[in-house]
């Protein structure tokens, strides 16, 4: 019987397994995760964190899925390397998994940067898994104040949870922006603005040399020699792929496992995908890492349909993302930045500063690349869609900065599936 | 499975189909009352005029939905048998996700109450309010048409 390895129960872990059993019902399906919990939406870890929602509202999947789909899941399984020429994985104690298929899904880890001083210490955390949320929350009874190195949107996300906690909350960034990730510089004020309001201070233009205390956390030191007293540190400074397990194989990489446009690695019958997987980016135009949830699931989807023998392909990812704080809506997608771009964009914008709104679109040859939408982000899905689809917008620019812009203005031009008009 | 279309040429962009719905999704299901509600109902409906048409939007209950896939928080799913994409109001945290990546334009944020504004084909109902109020018969609850090969 056919053995499918999927290393991962996350995101694209999950995804590819179910589209695996969508087509093959009797394979041998074994999941693997170093955590100790059955999937769980890693993504309301800081709603967690801020108490907005129960443990009992994390679950992914529920009870009876690995049982109903027959997968094999074996946690607190570390993985510590990848054998193609023996068709196996190896376990951390030594064990062995053998496989037909292999799907590396291991996700990303948050970045520890080497040139700070007393990051070991307890009381410093990254938020990335339930245990990383639960270890924090533990601590909140007994913490006053808590800085956050970092301002992508997992440090700011942290930061929101904490304020909202009651906790003083100092972010501290090296750029000369929050967001720099995701949002140009005006888009970016604006949140900052809508957080400094709500109480939470940001050092801008600085960064941490070093964690102080010993037993407990007393504070951070700035590179300009201040310190800023704290009983909690957060590191916030962007992830990197957990590609460990195949850095003796012959797997390419780069900033992730490098896919083709069936997800498979550069050894066939090897695929990775989610935040390990570096494919091509639709908006940029070369291979990129875009290490978000809903590009985990589409990749984990191809990459099972493929392990179980379809032939869908996949023509790339973005960037995308939503982010919310205090009532001020934010959505990034694609390219979001002109700057020291090499060859001519044109740029679109609405601002209205009272009003909080901002809207930017970024063309290239007439067709969409990007857009940053702050304060009203209703036709998001839309510009989305004519990214994707790589539509032709000349004739319809003057349109889509409009607050009624809407899906008639571009029916029949996006190759949407489902019919809504006769 | 049976959908919402729009015959545009019958459309006069009168809104009746956005207040029957807006009441059909009040606590009262009464217009009177409907305004006095604490959480004031809002349409799922919406129709857009463009270029001297007027056109409904609604939710497409897609076959593969992409606010499904995109939601991280497991509050929307698709129910194979009924074919309707259901959203669990206690499940979702309001991170519009889902405004996000609908191709539509059809899924709303309802800022006040931080969850998104989405046709539920009036599940509870023998047929959807709109199509009832409609008084142009712009709107047809029929059966899907074949997929296109
Ligand atoms: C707090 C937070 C907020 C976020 N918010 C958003 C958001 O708003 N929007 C968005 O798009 N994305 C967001 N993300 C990112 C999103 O969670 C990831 O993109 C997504 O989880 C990627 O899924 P994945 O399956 O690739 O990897 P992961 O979810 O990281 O899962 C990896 C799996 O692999 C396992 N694993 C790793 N290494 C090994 C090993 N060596 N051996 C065995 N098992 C291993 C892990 O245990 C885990 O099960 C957020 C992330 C965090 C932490």
């Amino acid at each position: 019987m056919k053995h499918v390895v999927i290393i991962g129960n996350s995101a694209a872990g999950i995804a590819a397994a179910e589209s695996i059993r969508q087509i093959d019902k009797t394979s041998k399906i074994t999941i693997l995760s170093d955590e100790g919990y059955e999937a769980y939406c890693r993504c309301l870890l800081s709603y967690y964190l801020a108490g907005e929602v129960d443990e009992e509202k994390i679950p992914y999947r529920p009870k009876s899925f690995y049982k109903e789909n027959n997968f094999d899941l074996l946690l607190n399984k570390k993985v510590v390397s990848v054998e193609p020429e023996k068709n196996r994985i190896v376990l951390e104690d030594k064990s062995s998994v053998g496989y037909d298929s292999l799907l590396i899904a291991t996700g990303a880890s948050p970045k520890f940067p080497k040139g700070v001083k007393g990051l070991q210490q307890k009381g410093v955390f990254g938020l990335r898994t339930l245990k990383d949320a639960k270890d924090i929350v533990a601590l909140l009874s007994s913490s006053g104040s808590v800085c956050v190195l970092g301002a992508g949107l997992v440090g700011l996300r942290v930061a929101h949870a904490l304020s909202k906690r009651k906790l003083k909350v100092t972010v501290v960034v090296k750029s000369k922006q929050v967001l720099s990730q995701m949002l140009d510089a005006r888009a970016a004020s604006l949140v900052q603005k809508k957080l400094e309001s709500n109480g939470i201070e940001f050092i801008m233009g600085a960064d941490a040399v070093e964690v102080l205390g010993g037993a407990q956390v007393k504070g951070i030191k700035l590179d300009s020699g201040k310190e800023v007293p704290c009983s909690l540190v957060i590191v916030g400074k962007g992830v990197s792929a957990n590609m460990d397990l195949v850095k003796d194989s012959k797997v390419k990489c780069a900033d992730g496992i490098l896919t083709d446009k069936f997800l498979q690695s550069s050894i066939p019958g090897i695929y990775a995908a989610g935040d390990v997987c570096e494919n091509f980016d639709l908006t940029i135009g070369k291979t990129a890492v875009n290490a978000l949830w809903p590009i985990a699931i589409e990749q984990g989807k191809i990459a099972g349909s493929r392990i179980a023998g379809a032939s869908e392909a996949y023509d790339g990812s973005m960037g995308m993302n939503s982010i919310e704080f205090f009532g001020l809506p934010v959505i990034s997608l694609g390219v979001y930045d002109i700057k020291g771009a090499s060859v001519s964009l044109e740029e679109l914008e609405t601002f209205d500063e009272n009003k909080g709104m901002y809207k930017k679109l970024i063309l290239k040859d007439g067709k969409m690349i990007g857009a940053i939408m702050v304060g009203d982000i209703r036709a998001s899905g839309l510009l989305l869609s004519l990214i994707r689809n790589k539509v032709d917008v000349a004739p319809f620019k003057d349109k889509l900065l409009l607050e009624d812009f809407s899906y008639p203005h571009i029916a029949g031009k996006t190759n949407e599936k489902e019919q809504m008009y006769v | 499975m049976k959908n919402l279309y729009y015959v545009v040429k019958k459309c006069v962009g009168c809104k009746t189909c956005e207040l029957a719905c807006a009441v059909a999704h009040s606590e009262s299901d009464d217009l009177s009352k409907a305004l006095k509600e604490k959480r004031v109902a809002r349409p799922l409906v919406r129709v857009y005029g463009v270029s001297g048409k007027d056109y409904p939007v609604t939710c497409r209950h897609c076959k593969d939905p992409k606010c499904v896939a995109a939601c991280m928080a497991k509050a929307l799913t698709r129910d194979v048998k009924t074919g309707m994409v259901l959203h669990d109001e206690d499940r979702c945290v309001g991170c519009w996700m889902c405004v996000m990546v609908c191709p539509y334009g059809a899924i709303r944020p309802n800022h006040k109450i931080k969850l998104p504004l989405r046709c539920d084909r009036c599940k509870d109902k023998d047929q959807p309010a709109c199509v009832k109020a409609c008084p142009t018969k712009a709107i047809l609850w029929e059966e899907e048409p074949e997929p296109k090969k």
